[in-house]
């Protein structure tokens, strides 16, 4: 009695995935894969540096994280203290710069939540997030230092 | 006691199968949704969100029907257990979420919405479980009766 159950189950699950992998393939251009971030609203660390001084770097990491280490310039901007941070980064914003929000690394969270937040609160436009954040800017530049 | 069972059968598989026909429409919705549970990575959750509804219509489907009848109350009870572990587990961490069970219907559901709702379905599925067993006392008891008189 209990295999029947367990071999019925097996065959649902088969079954379930043919209209998933349908759909899937029906929505494929139209689903970011591999991250939570659309591809248009991500950056690369040569296109952000590529931009020189029309980019403002915004740390959306903790404050400590922020202290230890952080990319030349950038602004402290976090939801622990967001109130506070962001009225000390919005004299700093103009509409011609572009805003690049990076986190710990590219599947983090927090870039992406402020990001957000910049575009619906502060209405905020051009806001880019840095792919493989932190992690990749350290890396790149380790690599450049070399 | 049969046309209660059969009620209790739609009942179940009809909720099954609407909370997976809405996810299933908009399934990068319920790909968010189910990231704001920060427990899976994104690459998982997204190929989850387009599998998840349709397992759920499925297996409801199968609960209505009565075919792979046991193979469709396993997978729905393992469901539902693991979404009142997931909405617990968000709710002791702190996370401030919403379920997306029924897309935007249950947006606005608290905490203890989503628990009474949940064990309702665990214990309809519970009893789906035991139907056989209760069928069988039953027919047990007419024929010790029968035998009495």
């Amino acid at each position: 009695m209990k295999f029947r159950a367990v071999r019925e189950g097996l065959l649902l699950i088969a079954l379930a995935a043919l209209p998933a992998i349908g759909e899937g393939l029906y929505l494929r251009d139209k689903v970011s894969w591999q991250s939570s971030i659309p591809p248009s609203e991500l950056v690369t660390v040569d296109q952000a540096k590529a931009w020189g001084d029309g980019t403002i770097w915004v740390d959306a990491r903790s404050d400590e994280e922020f202290a230890n280490d952080h990319v030349p310039g950038a602004f402290s901007l976090n939801e622990d203290h967001w109130n506070e941070l962001l009225l000390q980064f919005l004299p700093n914003w103009s509409p011609d710069k572009k805003v690049v929000v990076y986190c710990s690394a590219e599947s983090c969270n927090a870039a992406r939540d402020v990001a957000k937040r910049l575009g619906d609160e502060a209405r905020l436009k051009d806001i880019f997030i840095l792919q493989g954040g932190w992690e990749e800017w350290v890396k790149k530049n380790r690599r450049e230092v070399e | 006691m049969k046309i209660f069972w059969r009620i209790l059968d739609v009942l179940v598989g009809g909720i099954f199968i609407y909370a997976g026909a809405l996810k299933a429409l908009d399934p990068v919705q319920f790909a968010n949704m189910i990231d704001n549970y920060k427990t899976l990575p994104w690459f998982v959750g997204v190929r989850l969100a387009f599998y998840l509804p349709w397992l759920e219509i499925v297996c409801g489907l199968t609960v209505i029907f009565q075919f792979l009848y046991r193979g469709g109350l396993s997978i729905l009870t393992a469901l539902i257990a693991v979404f009142i572990g997931a909405t617990v587990a968000a709710e002791m961490r702190g996370l401030d979420i919403t379920c997306g069970c029924f897309g935007h219907a249950s947006q606005h559901w608290s905490f203890p919405q989503h628990m009474v709702f949940d064990l309702a379905i665990l214990i309809a599925l519970v009893l789906l479980w035991s139907r056989p067993k209760l069928l069988h006392q039953r027919q047990a008891i007419h024929l010790h009766n029968d035998k009495k008189d």
